[in-house]
């Protein structure tokens, strides 16, 4: 995603100048996404260029920014559009485990556990941030901690999946298991 | 200083001969006061073995199995009871509530066993009860109660009467992940108060509240982690 639409859903709440569009997107994405006042001029102009925001003319001090008809409407179709990951994966794990196996004489199995190691400390420390994060208070950043915990429990799931399937295949081959 | 459990290569085999199969191979390891320990594997690795045998409901074949300084293995069957109704509580999945009482007479239960007068066993349950959020439903019966809440009573009955070690297999099994994650909140609370608590679970996202996960595979302990350092993950990442 670009920083595109985070601003337009924004400015579609009220108009707004360059520096406050900065910390309220930070605000908003609950610290997970830190961007610099130089790609929020960027963003704005390019949105300008394409008729989806109107800088008003000056009235003094401000510089407000607003949405357009156009940029509303931008904006209704990104929300009401799914988020479709890119396939296949071509993440470095999941191709780093397809090689291993591959390869035959890799301990597998023990490539999966070291992952695994490393997911569930990760997991631990997000966790540890959760608990001392205030329900009431921090929603948007134990939203963002939610979808890391749950990313990276997919992960884990994952690797428990690949290690069965690796050793069911092992067990019906009467090898030992690699 | 005596450690709440230890295992000292402590082995369970089933059968002998040929038909011998070793649901855990000689295993040691302790548990620390305060401390939340969760034990990973997949079905079959000795995880329900390991607690079964700490929580004196099953005996080891070798080695020992202490609790508070105690062997567990040479207890007899009456000083086993006493170990659970006053050090070890145990929470499973699912079947941990009697229908026909209330949570108050659920809770107060151990207590009323262990021969606790009636009022200070129902004046403890309360207090357990109010501990896992729940004082206000303690005359509902388990079937008034929703899973979760069900979960609460079993945490609040384990934990009665000052009981110290929580054991708990797959107690968050049941329950979608918010629910779940109020259940290991309150075993964390537990432990953050100085309490010890071991946890059996296939489920990564709520092994990830204890402090050490322990990870068995064919009845042997292969792995352990222990939480990353928080500045290794960058929340606030420039994008």
């Amino acid at each position: 995603m670009s920083v595109k639409f985070g601003l337009l859903a924004l400015l579609a709440d009220a108009p707004a100048h360059g520096y406050e569009l900065k910390t309220a997107f930070e605000r908003r994405t609950g610290g997970s996404w830190a961007i610099n006042i130089g790609q929020v001029y960027t963003t704005l102009q390019r949105l300008e260029r394409d008729g989806l925001v109107t800088e008003p003319p000056s009235d003094g001090e401000r510089h407000d920014y607003r949405i357009t008809s156009a940029g509303t409407k931008a904006l209704e179709g990104w929300f009401s559009s799914p988020v479709i990951a890119d396939a296949p994966p071509r993440d470095e794990l999941t191709i780093k485990v397809l090689l291993a196996v591959a390869a035959g004489d890799i301990d597998v199995t023990e490539i999966l556990q070291r992952q695994r190691r490393a997911s569930v400390e990760q997991l631990q420390a997000y966790t540890r941030r959760k608990a001392q994060a205030d329900p009431d208070q921090d929603v948007a950043f134990l939203i963002v901690l939610d979808a890391l915990i749950f990313r990276t429990e997919a992960e884990i799931r994952w690797l428990d999946a690949s290690e069965a399937r690796i050793r069911g295949l092992s067990a019906r081959a009467g090898k030992a298991i690699p | 200083m005596t450690r709440p459990i230890e295992l000292e290569t402590a082995e369970r085999c089933f059968g002998s001969g040929h038909t011998e199969v070793v649901a855990l191979y000689p295993t040691t390891l302790s548990v620390d006061r305060g401390e939340l320990l969760a034990i990973m594997g997949p079905s079959g690795s000795g995880k329900t073995t390991l607690l079964s045998l700490v929580g004196g409901l099953d005996r080891a074949t070798g080695g020992r199995v202490l609790v508070e300084g105690k062997d567990v293995g040479r207890m007899n069957p009456s000083e086993l009871a006493l170990l659970r109704r006053r050090t070890v509580g145990y929470v499973f999945q699912d079947l941990n509530l009697l229908a026909g009482l209330t949570a108050r007479e659920n809770v107060s239960l151990p207590r009323e066993l262990d021969g606790a007068p009636l009022a200070a066993a129902q004046a403890q349950a309360a207090e357990a009860l109010d501990s896992v959020g729940l004082g206000h439903l303690a005359d509902r019966y388990p079937d008034d109660l929703s899973g979760g809440e069900q979960q609460r009573v079993a945490i609040a009955r384990a934990l009665v009467g000052g009981r110290g070690i929580v054991l708990a297999d797959e107690p968050t099994g049941a329950l979608d992940s918010l629910t779940g994650e109020s259940v290991m909140r309150l075993l964390r609370v537990h432990c953050d108060a100085g309490g010890t608590a071991v946890l059996v679970t296939h489920d990564a996202a709520h092994a990830a509240w204890a402090d050490r996960v322990v990870f068995l595979r064919d009845g042997r302990v292969v792995d352990e982690a222990r939480p990353a350092p928080t500045h290794e993950f960058a929340i606030g990442a420039a994008g």
